[in-house]
């Protein structure tokens, strides 16, 4: 019976995603778990007593070395034209929204006549690249379910 | 939106009793690609068309027709 259901292809939850796919749900998930921390923080203790900044980026040096370690794991990991293509709409969109974000931010200081400090400007620039990466990964993942 | 472009590679692998993977892997692709070319949901590169046709050892139009009523 295994013959027939490889014939017709049966899927399973997991072999539906590709190897790109699985890992996009996983830093989607990652960056979830630190944002529901950073919330809770944000509520739970003063300003700047959260640790959001280093741990988004221990969370960001974590998964690409886990990406690196599980492609090596993994032999021979097949990256094709759709994987490119789909990678090419996240990036779209991603430079998208830094280029607005940027902008807004361009407008916001001439306007406001000067920088309130050299703090806020970084958090804000902060919280852009976290926008942008997520939009990236969630427009992603949309591309990879509707087969892009 | 569905592709205009429609194919026959559930057929011709069936034919041949080749899985989705054997067929990625003669291709150079995955199999969630291969799966979505044949639910019409992604449009291969030329050359990924010309790739599939030569596993298959048919001409490009016996694996791909344009659906000119499905056209954008």
């Amino acid at each position: 019976m295994s013959f027939v259901s490889n014939i017709f292809d049966m899927e399973t939850l997991m072999s539906r995603f590709s190897f790109q796919e699985k890992m996009l749900w996983a830093q989607l998930l990652g960056l979830a778990a630190v944002v529901v921390f950073y919330a809770h923080y944000l509520v739970h203790a003063g300003p700047g007593h959260h640790y959001f900044h280093a741990l988004l980026i221990a969370v960001i040096f974590f998964f690409a070395s886990m990406q690196m370690v599980l492609r090596r794991g993994s032999g021979n990991v097949v990256e094709d034209e759709r994987d490119e293509s789909i990678t090419a709409i996240g990036i779209w969109w991603s430079n998208m929204i830094l280029w607005i974000g940027l902008v807004a931010i361009l407008v916001m200081y001439w306007d406001n006549g000067g920088v309130h400090s050299v703090g806020a400007l970084i958090g804000t620039i902060f919280h852009l690249l976290v926008l942008a990466g997520t939009v990236r990964i969630i427009r992603e993942l949309v591309a990879y379910r509707m087969a892009a | 939106m569905s592709s205009p472009i429609r194919n026959t590679i559930r057929d011709l692998r069936g034919a041949r009793s080749m899985t989705q993977q054997e067929l990625a892997d003669l291709i150079g692709m995955t199999r969630q690609t291969v799966n979505a070319i044949e639910g019409d949901k992604y449009s291969p590169s030329l050359e990924a068309a010309f790739r599939i046709a030569d596993v298959f050892g048919v001409p490009l139009e016996v694996v791909f027709q344009y659906d000119r009523g499905k056209r954008k």
